[in-house]
Formats: structure tokens, sequence, C-alpha cells
């Protein structure tokens, strides 16, 4: 019988059809050719007739493929070998590149899990790092057009103070006179007893100018802002909730608008609340009343206590308005010249204002997540070569089927994205997770942290950041990859000596790029670490251990004058220091490292006094404080006595404790104890108070600056600052004495708030919280990148102490010894991290000068640093090349010969 | 000139008339593709013929319409065929081909005067 499947098959040939239909086809129809051919013979035709008959029907043979090829689609062939079917096109490679990818990855479980691990770790500490940057640097202010927001502050340079609180008059004047703002608004803070329902509290509050809501172009949640009348002296008291203080103390009852509060004892109505996450300019007040200057505070020149904010007219540039303050200020110096004497104004972006503190440390943290994730990308990419150089029989292969250098390149590159968004999306769930704890240290004062969350601009940032990421450390495998000699791959059997040569340069190059960007990591850190010691060493000139701190601020209206408030006081510290556990107590009205505090002008006696418009009183921190106050802080007596219940009281003359800077400055190589200093010009001999003691200089203000001059004076003397705070020695822990205290406390007065417990240890370490922040998440960085280094290093040691494993056997048998191994292998390692740590010392030299401003009492190219750092790196990386070595060394030359 | 144009006016026809013809013959029963050829060969007086090239391509397009539908079917002792039945969809074609070529042909009828023929 005539091969019919074979005359159809031939005519189907150019239609490239799949497999199994081609077999349908080619069965059915050479089934209709036999019907015919027997169909003929049964007519009696001759079998050649019958085959003649049969073929014709196949004749025009071109025809049927015509036919067909209009019907049947051509098979997508089963793309066995990417790089021939070029005529699929990009997405069908991508396509089948993604589902070669997805196979290779599945098939390496432990590859996939430690590079996505890696990468993910990576990703994700730059979303979170990223998340916040974006928020506090990157996310416009919450207020209508906030570019055109400034603050304006006094410029007091002279004294150290170039953004100094204006004083009400100066500020009136500025927003009479000026023509470059369209508005302008003063605050101050306050602090209100609020009482009646439910336990006292002291709630942290501002006093507002009625058009601040307007000018920021915020509208409460419930109810009104203020009108303009109530911000006058004498208007109805009113009051607006913040949206924190409406839902704790008020559960969030919109009833409470038109309801009235009694505040420092007088009641207010309730006109608004203010809606959730507003504050403003960065500390949250929990409420708002209008400011309403007195007649005889809008005349003072002297208190310096307010917030300025101002909007600047569209088209008008911040220059502008810097420069017509500049002259407001200077016709104010003429004409106000005792007050005003080389007092400025100065002009600043609400922005600035806000984030520039932190600006320099967050982009140093983000510059170091950058740097977490370029080693983490060497090190995918090294594992990457190392898995290349495995696969080069199937690369080989490949290329001897005709695929393409750029094609093998691709296919590479979509495996490494693939990676790369693997490691993205585990990072990203990683870095929600991260903000979540970062949130809970980052320092509290800084603008906009509750706001801090993983949005679309973070989700883009990810999703680049990945892509990026899969590129970096797919490029160098990939073209290592597709760069080897195929002749020789296939003659040594998968084995090729020369391409993995390169490959280790490569690898090699990578473990010293890694070990040099740890380095300038683990140098920022260093540096971080030891700037932090040093602050925490710092003596801030008082004991931290044992103290209890706690505010009890008395209430205008219930204690109107100065002797009802020393009775309180000291009614209060007598009872308080007859507690058990109790060692001593003082109040002051401001404790230190609180960022806070009370300053006077003051005449030094036998000083020449200066003449008004020529220069200004030189300026004491003042502090006035109980006698025990001392005692209880450990603030040292370095001459005299300090203050005497009974003796210094208010009708005895006025007596004045110094510290040691003042005693030095205007007394050097004598004893200021009988000296005079009189608070302001002294008008007549009772104004002025002796100097009976001198005592350590006390860092009032923080930790980072050299003590400014101080004084204290006698609560029970000096009127004008009330105390505020109440200091409590103890025996014990501090805070189980808190309750005991607080009860106290409200055994003298029941209605008294007592806020703000806490210990000194406390306040000294919330002081220094930004630093704690930026020192502890550079050193987790540097920490990861070591750790990824080491890895690295490691992996490079053993792979290539395993292709040498022939080398050293034939080295050990011939008379090698193990140490000449290990030699010859740590040394290896040795070279390259010498190298990484050379250029990585390089690369920190140049960009630690920019946290220069992050340091304290620390060269940013300390030379002690560089030095521990540079060794702990070298000692972590000749472990991480003596583990492998020690293994290659313990091998046994026969089985070593016999390798492969 | 007439004979060339009788035979380009044969060809078209038959196109025009393939799918009708085979959906008509397998309505009744499935048939397998030399059956389906044969049938047309003889019923047509030898007239209408199609061999391999034009008659499975025709097929094909039709199940891939879904009209029509293949299956092998085996038999005992021979080899297996693939025999065609008209789908759902392909019995609404064939009314309404049907409907169309009986209004074409009494069209053309009563203008060229052959009805009655």
């Amino acid at each position: 019988m005539p091969d019919w499947q074979g005359e159809v098959r031939r005519r189907l040939a150019g239609l490239r059809l799949k497999p199994t239909r081609e077999t349908e086809i080619v069965e059915e129809l050479s089934q209709h050719l036999e019907d015919r051919y027997e169909h003929a013979l049964r007519g009696g035709a001759s079998r050649e007739e019958a085959y003649r008959a049969a073929v014709q029907e196949l004749t025009e043979s071109d025809l049927l493929a015509q036919g067909l090829s209009r019907v049947e689609r051509p098979a997508r062939l089963e793309p066995v070998v990417p790089g021939t079917p070029r005529r699929f096109g990009m997405l069908g490679d991508l396509k089948h590149d993604l589902r070669y990818g997805v196979r290779m990855l599945w098939k390496n479980k432990g590859f996939t899990a430690v590079a996505v691990v890696a990468l993910a770790l990576g990703i994700g500490a730059n979303s979170a790092i990223f998340s916040v940057v974006n928020t506090v640097l990157l996310r416009p202010l919450p207020y209508r057009e906030p570019g055109r927001l400034v603050m304006v502050w006094e410029d007091d340079t002279k004294h150290g103070f170039p953004n100094d609180t204006p004083a009400a008059a100066n500020y009136i004047d500025w927003r009479d006179q000026n023509q470059v703002f369209e508005g302008m608004a003063a605050m101050a803070d306050q602090s209100f007893n609020l009482t009646g329902a439910g336990d006292p509290e002291r709630i942290d509050g501002k006093r507002v100018n009625a058009s601040l809501f307007e000018l920021l172009g915020v509208a409460p949640q419930h109810g009104r802002a203020f009108a303009a009348e109530e911000d006058r002296p004498g208007a109805n008291k009113v009051v607006i909730l913040s949206h924190a203080l409406w839902q704790r103390r008020f559960g969030s009852d919109a009833g409470v608008v038109g309801r009235s509060l009694t505040l420092n004892g007088e009641s207010h109505t309730v006109v608004g609340v203010m809606p959730v996450g507003f504050q403003f300019p960065d500390r949250e007040a929990e409420l708002y009343v209008p400011i309403a200057f007195t007649q005889q505070e809008a005349a003072s020149r002297g208190r310096h206590y307010l917030e300025v904010v101002a909007r600047l007219k569209p088209g008008v540039t911040l220059e502008q308005a810097r420069a017509e303050m500049s002259t407001i200020a200077a016709r104010l110096q003429q004409q106000y010249p005792e007050q005003n004497t080389e007092l400025g104004a100065s002009v600043e972006p609400l922005h600035e204002h806000l984030v520039g503190d932190i600006r320099p440390a967050l982009l140093v943290l983000l510059g170091a997540v950058g740097f977490v994730l370029l080693v983490a990308c060497a090190n995918v990419a090294n594992l990457l070569l190392a898995r290349a150089a495995v696969r080069q029989k199937e690369i080989a292969l490949r290329t001897a089927l005709g695929a393409s250098r750029m094609r093998l390149v691709r296919q590479f590159l979509t495996e490494s994205v693939l990676l790369a968004v693997l490691g993205g999306v585990v990072g990203l769930l990683l870095s929600v997770w991260g903000v979540t704890i970062l949130k809970s240290f980052i320092p509290e004062n800084i603008s906009q942290v509750k706001a801090i969350a993983v949005d679309a601009r973070v989700l883009g940032f990810t999703v680049l950041v990945t892509l990026l990421t899969g590129l970096v450390f797919g490029l160098a495998p990939a073209l290592q990859a597709s760069r080897f000699n195929l002749n020789e791959t296939l003659k040594e059997g998968g084995r090729d000596a020369a391409s993995a040569r390169g490959g280790n340069r490569v690898r090699g190059l990578l473990v010293v790029a890694e070990v040099a960007v740890s380095l300038v990591l683990l140098v920022g850190a260093g540096l971080l670490i030891n700037s932090f010691l040093r602050l925490r060493s710092v003596d801030p000139g008082f004991r931290t251990d044992n103290l209890l701190t706690m505010s009890v601020v008395l209430p205008q209206q219930k204690y109107p004058d100065h002797t009802r408030r020393t009775a309180f006081y000291t009614d209060m510290i007598r009872r308080v220091e007859a507690l058990p556990g109790v060692r001593s107590a003082g109040v002051t009205n401001w404790i230190p490292l609180v960022r806070q505090g009370d300053s006077i002008g003051v005449t030094v006696e036998g000083q020449p006094v200066p003449v008004p418009g020529q220069g200004k009183l030189p300026i004491l921190m003042t502090r006035v404080v109980s006698p025990h106050y001392f005692g209880t802080m450990g603030i040292q007596v370095l001459q005299g006595r300090v203050f005497e219940e009974g003796k210094d009281r208010v009708d005895s003359p006025c007596v004045l404790v110094i510290g040691e800077t003042v005693a030095r400055k205007f007394w050097p190589g004598e004893s200021a104890v009988g000296k005079r200093i009189a608070p302001g010009t002294p008008k007549s001999p009772e104004d002025w108070c002796q100097i009976v003691g001198v005592v350590r200089d006390v860092k009032q203000l923080e930790l980072v600056a050299e003590p400014k001059p101080q004084a204290y004076l006698s609560y029970a003397q000096a009127g004008f600052f009330a105390p505020r705070f109440l200091v409590v020695s103890t025996e014990g822990d501090p805070l189980a004495l808190a309750d005991a205290v607080r009860k106290t406390v409200w055994e003298v007065d029941q209605d008294q708030p007592v806020s703000n417990v806490n210990t000194m240890e406390g306040v000294l370490s919330e002081s220094i919280a930004r630093q704690r922040f930026t020192t502890l998440l550079l050193g987790v960085f540097a920490g990861v990148a070591l750790v990824l280094a080491a890895v690295g290093i490691y992996g490079v040691m053993s792979y290539s102490m395993a292709q040498r494993t022939r080398e050293i056997g034939i080295r050990m048998a011939l008379g090698a010894q193990q140490r000449d191994v290990l030699k010859l292998a740590v040394g290896q390692g040795l070279k390259l991290v010498a190298l990484g740590v050379g250029l990585g010392l390089l690369g920190a030299l140049a960009l630690t000068r920019l946290m220069s401003s992050l340091l304290f009492n620390v060269s940013a190219t300390d030379p002690a640093t560089l030095v521990v750092i540079s060794l702990v790196l070298i000692a972590v990386a000749l472990l991480a090349s003596y583990i492998p070595a020690r293994r290659a060394a313990k091998v046994d030359p026969l089985i070593a010969l016999r390798y492969e | 000139m007439s004979y060339i144009g009788s035979d380009i006016l044969a060809r078209e026809l038959k196109k025009g008339s393939a799918e009708l013809l085979i959906l008509s013959l397998v309505e009744d029963q499935p048939r397998h593709g030399y059956d389906i050829g044969n049938l047309i060969e003889q019923r047509s007086g030898g007239v209408l013929r199609f061999n391999v090239a034009s008659l499975y391509p025709l097929l094909y397009r039709l199940e891939r319409r879904g009209w029509i539908q293949g299956r092998w079917v085996e038999q005992a002792g021979l080899r297996r065929r693939r025999y065609y039945k008209l789908t759902a969809e392909g019995k609404k074609v064939l009314a309404a081909q049907r409907n169309t070529w009986r209004e074409f042909v009494e069209a053309i009828g009563r203008i060229t005067g052959t009805e009655n023929a």
C-alpha cells in the first residue's frame, strides 16, 4: 500500500502546525486517500490507475497548504531553547523567561530564600526610612499653601539667640508696619488646670490670635474658630479643644460645643473642636484660648515669649520679607534703644523651622540604608555568580542552540528582577512592620511623626528601588554568564577554568566593594556611638539617679500672690520630705534639660552699666529654688552657702547663689561671696542681692552646649518667677514613690494637678532622644551590613576553596602542611579585605564629613574610630575566611586528588 | 470568451454553496470526509467535485467556527475515522443559509426565466 501519510505530511511541512494537530490531519487525510484508492481498485482499476486517482486529490498540492494555513494556526512551539525562536518577540520571550525564572527559583529554594531575605532586609529598611523622610521632609505641611508660611523671630544673635521668641509690643509693631505679609498671628504656651469634671488635670495649651486658624487655613471640625472680638481683654472667655483632648476627656461628644469648662478657676465656653492631627507649629497643644493681649502686655518689649507665624503675600519672596523685617527692626531699635538694642528680626520658612534639626539625621539614615541595600545587592550578585558558574552547561547548551548573548542577558536579568520583586514584596511587609517600630522610638517632637505611614509614594519608591535593585545585582552575573568560551565549556564537560577565573575576579571585586561600603557604614555608626557615649558621659552638673520629678504649677487665680504660693510650696515640701523613702525635696521654676527656662538681665556691682542703645545688661539664666533643691539635685557647693529655711525670708535682705562661670567672669581670682548683683537696673539699695554662695555650673538647657552664666534666687524672696517643678530625692526606685508624692500634694490642695511625672534619668534620656534614635538606627544598619559582608566573604572563600580542592590536594601531597594551606587561603581573603578596607577608609573620609553636624566632641575623621572599626572589620573578615580555609586544609590529599 | 466566463461562474458558485452543501449533508447523520466528498459528487451527478485539498480546509473552518463538530470514531476491524456532525449553532446557520439560497435561486430564476425550465 502506498505511503499516504508521507505524501500528506510532505505537503504540510511548511505550515509548522502543532505536532498533535498535524498528526490528526495527516491521519484523516491519508484515510481519505486510502478510501479513494480502494474505491478505485474495487471499480476495477489497476493499482497504478488507483494510485493516480488518489494522488490527483492532492494535485494543486500548494492549494492544500494554502487552504489549511487559512484555517489552522501555526503552533506556538514549546520553546525549549530561548534565543532561537526570534519571531516570538519581546513579550513572548518575557512570558517564557518569567516562567522559566520561577521554575529556576523554585528548584533552588535555599538559594532563593537566602537572596530574598537579604534583599527584603535591604529594601524593607529603605522603604521604612523613606516613609519617615517622605512624611517629615517631603510631604507638604497640612495647612493651606504651606510654602508661604514663615516663622518670624527676634534676632538676638549677640546673646546667642538668632531665633528668639518676640515680645508682644515688637510683634504688634511688626504686624502693623509690614507690607509683605498677608497676615500674622502670635501664640504663647500656657498651661491650664482643668477642674470640675473628674480628676484635676494639668493641660498644655496655647493662647493664640483669633486669626491663627484662618491664617493656617484650618477650620475646626466642630463649632467655629475664634471671632476677632473674642481676642480682646475682657471679652467672653472661650476655648477650642484639640481633637485628642476632646476624645480623651469628653468622649468625642459633639455636644461639648457650647458647654462651659473651668480652666484655671475661670469658666470658659467651648466654641470649637479642631480636626484630628492638627498641631501647630510642632508640639501638640490640647486646647486653645484667644491671646487677648492686656494693655500692659501689648506695651511690653522686655518679656520675650511669643511664637509668631506669618503668611507671605502672593509673589513676595523670602528675601523681600527678610529685608522688610530688618528695616522695621532697625527702626524699632532707634525708637526703643533701651529694650531693642541690637535686636533684629529674622524670617524662617515654616518647613525649615519644623524639620531643620532632623533633616541631616534623616538624610544620613537614608544614605545609610541605601548602602545597606548595595551590600545586599553585592551579596546576591555573588550568589548568582556562583550559580551562574554551576549553570554553565545550561548556558553552553543554549548558546549552541543559537541563543544570542543579548538573549541570555535578558533571561538572567528577568530572573534577577523576579528575585528582586520577591524581595521587594517581603521587604514592603517588613517596612510596614518597621514603620510601626520606628514610630515608637522616633523623638516625639519631630513634626508629623504620627502621620508616618506607608503611602502611595512609598510604594512607588519601593517599586523603583526593587526594579533598580534587580538590575544592579543581576547585571554583573548576567554579563559574566553570557561571556564565556563555548568550545572550552563543552569540551571540558561543564567545567571552564578560564571563565571560572573571570568569575572569581568579579566575585572578588564584589567582596571588595561590600567590605568598603560596610566600612563606611561602620565608621559612620562608630562615630555616632562614640559621640553618643561622650554625650552620655557629659557631667551635667547634677545627679540623675534616684530623682523623681513632676510639675506642680499653681493657678494664678487661686494663688494670686507670692505669699500664698510660698506657703503652698513650703507646706508641700515639708510633707513630701516626711514620706518614708524620701531623702529630700525641692522646687524650682525649671528643672534642667527640659529645653525651657527663664533669664533676666542683671546689673553687677562694680561693672560699668551699659549706656542704653550701646549694649545690654549681662543675662543670667535664673532659677528660683527652695533651700533643699541643691542637696536634692546633688549640685556641688563650691563656696559659701546655699539658701536656708527661716533665714532667707521675704522680709530679710535679698541673697543670691551663682554658678562658677559667673564668678570667674566678674570676679576672676577673687571670691565672689559677698559681692552684689541686682536684677535689672537697681532703683533703690534694697534692689541689690548679695551673693552668699557659688555652685557648680549645671547644663540647664541641653547637654551639648557649654553651660551658660546662671544664678539662683530663693523661692521665698523672688516673686517674679513661680516654681513649677517638684524634685524628690528617693532612697529606692523613684517612680515607686510617685503615687505617694502625688497624694501628698493633694493633701495640701485637692484640686492641684500634678503632671509630667518622670525621673531625672528619664528627663535626661528624653533630651537626647534624637541622638539615640540616629545612633541606634545607624548602628543597626551597620550591623546588618557587617553581617552581610561577612556572609559574602564566607561565600566567596568557600566557593574558591572548593574550586581549589584539587590544587590543595596536590600541594599537600607534595608536602605542604595544614598551616601552609591555611596561610594560602586566609591570605587570599585578607588581600580582598585589605583592598576593601583601604577603599572604605577613603570613602569614609569623604562621606563622614556630611554627618559632622550630628557629632558631639568627635571629629568626623576621628582616627581612633577609623582604626578600631577597620580592625573589627578585618577580624570579622578573617574569621569568615578562616572557616572555609580550615575545612580546605583538613581535606585528605587522596580524596582531593580524586576530586572530580 | 463565453467558455471562460461560465467556468468562473461555476467556480464562484461552488465556493459560495460549498458550506451549505456540507452542512446539509451532515444534518441528518454524522459523516466522515470521504463520505461527504463522495455524496457531493454522486448527488450532483459529477457536476460538483471536491478533492482533499479543497474539502478538508473547508471542514476545518466550519469546525473552528463551531458549526460542525468532528469526533474520532473507532470501528471493529477498521481504522478510526473522523465523523462530523452538525452542532446546534450549525443548525441555525444551515436554516439561514438554506433560506438565503432559496430566495437567491428564486430571484435569479425570475430574472433569467429558468424557473420553470
